[in-house]
C-alpha cells in the first residue's frame, strides 16, 4: 500500500499548524496507527518548517528591478540578434579577401617563375650570341616593371582588404 | 545590392533598442504574479542548490525564461507549474555543471529568526537534521518531496513542474517520503 485515505487530512492538519495539539483526537489515533501517515507527519511537518524558514528568509528584489532588467537582457539580445547578418557578411567578405591574396600570390609567383626562365633563357641567348642587346635591354625591365607593380599593389591592398573585413565597425 | 554601413549598423541596433520586449505578460500582471511567488521560487532554488546567492541569480534567469516562453497558460496555477518547471530545469543544469548535488547543513550554532513560542536551539538542530537527511536523497526526490509537502503542491502540478506522468508521482513520493521519514527517525528524529 502506497497511500492512505486520510493521508489529505492529516496533510491539512500539518499544513494549517493544528498538528498536534490543536487537532482532533480522532486523527491522533489513526496516526499513531498508520505507518503512511506517520512519515507523512514526519517528513511534512519537518518540510513546512523549513519552507518558513526559507522563505522568511528570502530577501528577493523588487519585482520592478526582474522586470527591467529581464527587458534589458531581452533588447541585448534583439540588438544581437540584428547585427547577427553584418558578423555572417563581414566574415564572408574575409574569407574572399583571404581568397583573393591567395590567388595574386599564386598569379604572382607564375609570373616571377615565368620571368626567371626568360632571363635564364637570355642569359643563354647572350652567352650563346645569338640574341642582341637591344631585345635584352627591352624585355627584362618589362617583367621587372610588371612584378613591381604586383606587389607594391600586394602590399597595399591586403592590410587594407583585412581592415575593411575584420573591422568590427 | 546596397552594402551595409556604419550607419546602418548603428541604426539597427537603435531600433533594436527601441523595439518593444515581446512578454507574455504586461508589467503589472507580472508584478502581481512576482509578489505571488517569488518567496516561494527561491526557498525552492535555495534548498535544491543548498546555495542562497545562487538561488538570487536563478531566480531572474527564472522569471526570464518564464516571461520570455510563448505559452498560452489555463490558469494562474498552471503558469506557477511551468515556474517551477523552469527553476527545476536550471537547478538540474546547475547540477551537471557545477556538480552541485549539496544541500546547505546549517551550523549548528547558526541563529534562526526569533519565533514568539520557539526554541530556537531546538529549531536549529530539527533544521540541521533535516539538511542532513535531504543531502541524502536524490535531487529527484528531494524535488518531488519538496513541492509536495513544503509547497503543497498537488500530484498533477508535481508532474507538470518535474515534467513527469502524474500516475507516477504516487508511488515516487511514497518512496522518497519513506526514505526521508526513515532518515529523520534514525537521525533522531526531534518532533
Amino acid at each position: 500500500m502506497t497511500e492512505c485515505d486520510r493521508e489529505p487530512d492529516v496533510i491539512d492538519a500539518v499544513t494549517s499548524g493544528r498538528w498536534p495539539e490543536r487537532c482532533e483526537g480522532e486523527l491522533r489515533g489513526h496516526v499513531a496507527g498508520c505507518a503512511i501517515c506517520a512519515d507523512v507527519v514526519a517528513v511534512a511537518n519537518a518540510l513546512q518548517e523549513e519552507h518558513e524558514f526559507a522563505r522568511r528568509e528570502a530577501r528577493v528584489p523588487p519585482a520592478g528591478r526582474v522586470w527591467w532588467r529581464a527587458e534589458m537582457r531581452a533588447r541585448q539580445e534583439a540588438a544581437r540578434r540584428a547585427t547577427q547578418p553584418i558578423t555572417v557578411v563581414q566574415g564572408l567578405a574575409g574569407a574572399c579577401a583571404a581568397g583573393l591574396i591567395f590567388a595574386l600570390v599564386e598569379l604572382v609567383w607564375l609570373r616571377f617563375s615565368q620571368s626567371l626562365d626568360v632571363v635564364e633563357r637570355l642569359k643563354q641567348f647572350v652567352s650563346d650570341g645569338q640574341i642582341g642587346l637591344a631585345f635584352q635591354s627591352a624585355l627584362i625591365p618589362q617583367v621587372g616593371w610588371q612584378l613591381a607593380i604586383a606587389l607594391v599593389a600586394c602590399c597595399i591592398l591586403t592590410p587594407l582588404a583585412l581592415y575593411l573585413a575584420l573591422s568590427k565597425q | 545590392m546596397r552594402d551595409l554601413t556604419l550607419t546602418d549598423v548603428e541604426r539597427l541596433e537603435s531600433r533594436a533598442d527601441e523595439t518593444e520586449v515581446a512578454f507574455q505578460m504586461d508589467e503589472d500582471t507580472f508584478r502581481a504574479f512576482y509578489e505571488r511567488t517569488a518567496r516561494s521560487v527561491w526557498a525552492y532554488l535555495s534548498r535544491m542548490t543548498g546555495d542562497a546567492q545562487l538561488a538570487d541569480d536563478l531566480l531572474q534567469e527564472t522569471y526570464y525564461r518564464f516571461l520570455r516562453a510563448e505559452r498560452a497558460y489555463e490558469s494562474d496555477a498552471h503558469r506557477r507549474n511551468y515556474l517551477f518547471r523552469i527553476a527545476t530545469n536550471l537547478v538540474h543544469d546547475g547540477r551537471r555543471r557545477h556538480r552541485l548535488d549539496c544541500v546547505r547543513v546549517p551550523d549548528e550554532d547558526e541563529p534562526g529568526l526569533p519565533q514568539a513560542d520557539g526554541d530556537i536551539a531546538e529549531q536549529t538542530a530539527r533544521r540541521t537534521d533535516l539538511a542532513r537527511a535531504m543531502a541524502q536523497l536524490k535531487p529527484r526526490e528531494r524535488d518531488l518531496l519538496w513541492l509536495a509537502y513544503a509547497h503543497g503542491s498537488s500530484h498533477q502540478e508535481i508532474a507538470e513542474s518535474l515534467g513527469l506522468k502524474t500516475a507516477s508521482i504516487k508511488l515516487l513520493l511514497f518512496r522518497a517520503r519513506r526514505r526521508l521519514a526513515n532518515l529523520l527517525r534514525s537521525g533522531g528524529i526531534r518532533t
